[in-house]
């Protein structure tokens, strides 16, 4: 090997030095190229004029699907279906990110604080059946480590039992992101890799929550951003900056068992009632909607609904909506 | 006979290498307890001196430290191997010998070699008293305590700086994921961990390294207290280092010895007390006159053993200085904030913890850390809990089965979920609501507990705009709270949280 001379070292430490300092210049050009990476369906809230039942659903589709009385496999494949099946948002050979609610690693499945994980694992399956390449289910939890709490939910297993991978959310991936117009949150960190995916199913647990009385669709997307404390200061219009943001393809909401009470976190199976419904829709806010009501709550006692469909990003007229209801169990 | 001397030294250094990449490897897998606690409490198994004085200040014998004798009758075998093969300080302090950089190096009073006799004197003493602070100088605990403290939290903040600087680079984050995939949880945690005082334990450390300045392994020499007490029981050491008749004094043996006891005064021979079987003087020596001869005899005294006069005196300034720590304690003494691992006693705490770590290390979360001010010089490097810093994991008992001698005790996870080690308080005059009257309910919706022992009080209110909303005020149900700290963690209010966890008797 040849000797290291102090010159050497100093030329190597200059060219080094340069190397970093261009980052930043590297960074500037990423951003210059960035806005037209972003996808269609993340647009900001104002420029969505029409809603996107309206103008999306193909004729005779219902805008929403609910599914009763069945195990979580044959209530998730029924809901997808009534909506038209997985094939419509997934490309072939795909790249689906599934997103439940995993929020620690405290309690099991049966005490309702974390999505059921058959009915994430079935989505896995169906999304493999519709033809995805890749299918990534993640959340980022508030208590304790992803890994933990992807094992103790139980959610791990069934998505690596059906060819699903289980990521950790690495927090270099968290990317400012400006949202114009907003009616709260100027930028949110966001988790880039949503943005590149083809398709992204939101799958929330219906649950109880003591700021905005529920955590549903809308609330699931706050996992996929950083620095959530803020959020909590004009929760309902910041969740619709969010939910603007970031367009999930597909939303299907976990009601197998729904947590009453102590929640979002649990603890209590007394907290904890069965109800085996899956509800489905591409609309977030008729989504949450009809879940509000498994509570005995009008959509519009929810603050982020309100704003939601205030706000174009979707409707809350259950009454005008075309619903269908499947029950397995009749 | 010379090449087989020459491959000592080496045989040596490979074999210190090897110890300290099992140090490192031990240290690393305690994050995740991944080899399991009976292994990951050797490096504070192994040590006779935490066993002995942990042993006297609790006085209870714990099984694992006897563990510890076998350090003792490898030392009766072959007198200090571990410093010179086994330590990981030892070995560090070997990296930085300081030869090529100034020729000649000051003379040091040999009397100062009896520095470590004195301060395992006044270890031993303290304990008596139930006073463990000193054992922050054992090398086991120095070695654990510099790299949580200071080496992986710096290595994390260089790893992390540069994948958020490369995260920049779009067809960089492929291959940044995999790498952090590989690097995290394994070596780094998953989420951002902040340690206090890092710069704390590095800057002694730093001080130990640059005592080299003055001699070799000066800490070795003058003031290791495990050196101490190995060193004793090596004056009894059934092999020890002999010079041969052959010996034609070219005094090279004395330019090698690290540790400078090899005397030309006294025919080449050294102090079984300062050797650390190095093997050096072996392989120097061209006539191999150097053997290691077994026989029980008893080293001669040396003129710098400490006298019967200087252990009085040392005695006497320990138990003065004892004196003067411990007279400042009651019932209203010690911080506001002295948070104890669950199911820790603070009396119990202080007279059973050897400071080693550990538990730092496996706390997953970086809610332990080093005690630097909040229980007085006597808990100094102790765990205590700073919740703003991390919270105590409701599903976690890391800390207490790690802990080599139930300072922490081993609480089954139902027991720890409801051990009390805390109360929360919200300060009214600074809480988002109380203060702001806007909506915030973060401490409520992270309370882990089944029943939450953080209920919301609703209340009209009237925003900027004149509308009337409902208001949600958080109050703590102090029955239920059991002080693990995540709504002062999480508490959206900059600087101080707004809601803090005060010690469990407050």
């Amino acid at each position: 090997m040849e000797k290291m001379t102090r010159r050497k070292a100093l030329r190597y430490l200059l060219v080094g030095g340069a190397a970093v300092a261009a980052v930043p210049l590297l960074d500037a050009c990423q951003k210059m190229t960035a806005t037209t990476s972003i996808p269609e369906t993340a647009i900001a809230v104002e420029n969505s004029t029409a809603t996107p039942s309206e103008t999306s659903t193909p004729l005779n589709l219902p805008d929403l699907a609910v599914a009763r009385n069945g195990e979580p496999e044959p209530l998730v494949r029924a809901a997808v279906n009534a909506i038209g099946g997985l094939q419509q948002f997934i490309p072939n050979g795909g790249w689906v990110i599934v997103k439940p609610n995993i929020c620690t690693a405290y309690y099991g499945y049966e005490y309702a604080a974390t999505t059921n994980p058959w009915v994430v694992g079935t989505l896995v399956k169906m999304c493999f059946e519709a033809g995805a390449g890749k299918v990534q289910v993640m959340d980022y939890p508030f208590g304790g480590t992803p890994e933990d709490a992807y094992q103790v939910s139980g959610i791990a297993e069934q998505v690596e039992q059906n060819g699903g991978e289980m990521v950790v959310m690495s927090s270099f991936k968290f990317k400012k992101t400006a949202i114009e117009n907003s009616l709260g949150l100027d930028s949110i960190y966001i988790y880039e890799d949503i943005f590149k995916a083809d398709t992204l199913i939101n799958v929330p647990i219906a649950k109880n929550h003591g700021m905005s009385k529920l955590t549903l669709a809308m609330k699931n997307l706050m996992g996929l951003m950083e620095y959530r404390e803020t959020v909590h200061w004009n929760f309902g219009k910041c969740l619709t900056d969010l939910a603007g943001k970031i367009r999930p393809t597909l939303n299907v909401i976990d009601a197998v068992r729904i947590l009453l009470n102590n929640g979002p976190t649990g603890g209590n199976l007394n907290d904890v009632k069965k109800l085996d419904t899956v509800i489905v829709s591409k609309d977030i806010v008729a989504a949450d909607s009809y879940a509000a009501t498994l509570f005995n709550f009008k959509p519009d006692d929810l603050d982020f609904v309100r704003y939601g469909a205030k706000y174009g990003l979707g409707r809350s007229d259950l009454a005008a909506l075309n619903i269908q209801e499947i029950d397995l169990g009749a | 006979m010379a090449r087989e001397t020459e491959n000592w030294s080496t045989i040596r250094k490979v074999v210190q290498l090897v110890f300290l990449l099992a140090w490192l490897l031990l240290w690393l897998s305690t994050a995740g307890l991944t080899w399991g606690v009976k292994v990951l409490r050797l490096p504070a198994e192994i040590d006779p001196l935490l066993a002995l004085t942990q042993a006297i200040a609790s006085r209870t014998l714990t099984l694992g430290m006897l563990l510890s004798l076998i350090l003792v009758l490898l030392t009766l075998l072959v007198g200090r191997v571990w410093c010179g093969w086994i330590c990981p300080v030892g070995t560090l302090l070997d990296f930085f010998p300081f030869r090529l950089k100034i020729g000649e190096k000051p003379k040091i009073p040999e009397a100062w070699r009896a520095g470590k006799y004195l301060i395992l004197l006044v270890l031993l003493l303290a304990a008596v008293f139930g006073n463990l602070s000193l054992l922050i100088l054992d090398p086991i605990t120095l070695w654990v305590r510099t790299i949580t403290g200071s080496v992986a939290p710096a290595l994390n903040g260089a790893f992390t700086a540069v994948e958020n600087a490369l995260a920049h680079i779009p067809w960089m984050s492929d291959p940044l994921t995999w790498l952090d995939g590989v690097m995290r949880p394994a070596i780094f945690p998953p989420q951002i961990v902040g340690i206090r005082f890092v710069w704390l334990p590095l800057l002694l450390f730093t001080v130990l390294i640059l005592l080299n300045l003055l001699a070799e392994r000066f800490w070795c020499r003058h003031l290791c207290p495990l050196g101490g007490m190995l060193g004793l029981i090596s004056k009894l050491a059934f092999f020890k280092r002999r010079v041969r008749s052959e010996c034609v004094s070219c005094a090279k043996c004395v330019r090698v010895c690290p540790t400078g006891t090899i005397d030309p005064y006294r025919g080449y021979a050294s102090d079984a007390g300062e050797c650390t079987l190095c093997m050096d003087c072996f392989t120097s020596c061209p006539e191999s006159a150097v053997e290691l001869k077994p026989g029980w005899n008893l080293e001669e005294n040396m003129p710098y053993n400490p006298s019967r006069r200087q252990l009085l005196i040392t005695g006497t300034v320990a138990l003065a200085g004892l004196a003067v720590i411990d007279t400042n304690t009651n019932k209203h003494s010690g911080g506001n904030f002295l948070i104890r691992p669950p199911g820790a006693e603070n009396d119990d705490l202080l007279e059973k913890c050897l400071r080693c770590g550990l538990c730092l290390r496996s706390c997953p979360t970086g809610a332990l850390q080093a005690s630097i001010a909040e229980s007085g010089w006597v808990g100094v490097f102790t765990p205590v809990l700073v919740p703003r810093l991390g919270y105590c994991l409701y599903t976690c008992n890391n800390c207490g089965s790690v802990c080599p001698v139930e300072a922490i005790p081993p609480l089954p996870l139902k027991q720890k979920q409801i051990t009390v080690i805390g109360h929360a308080f919200i300060d009214q005059n600074r809480c988002i609501p109380w203060a702001d009257g806007t909506t915030c309910i973060v401490c409520e919706e992270m309370c882990p507990l089944p029943d939450k022992a953080i209920v919301l009080e609703e209340r009209d209110s009237t925003d900027s705009e004149g509308n009337v909303f409902t208001l949600k005020l958080p109050h703590v149900v102090r029955e239920r709270c059991i002080g693990c700290g995540i709504c002062e963690y999480k508490c959206p209010r900059a600087g101080d949280a707004a809601i803090r966890v005060y010690r469990a008797d407050m």
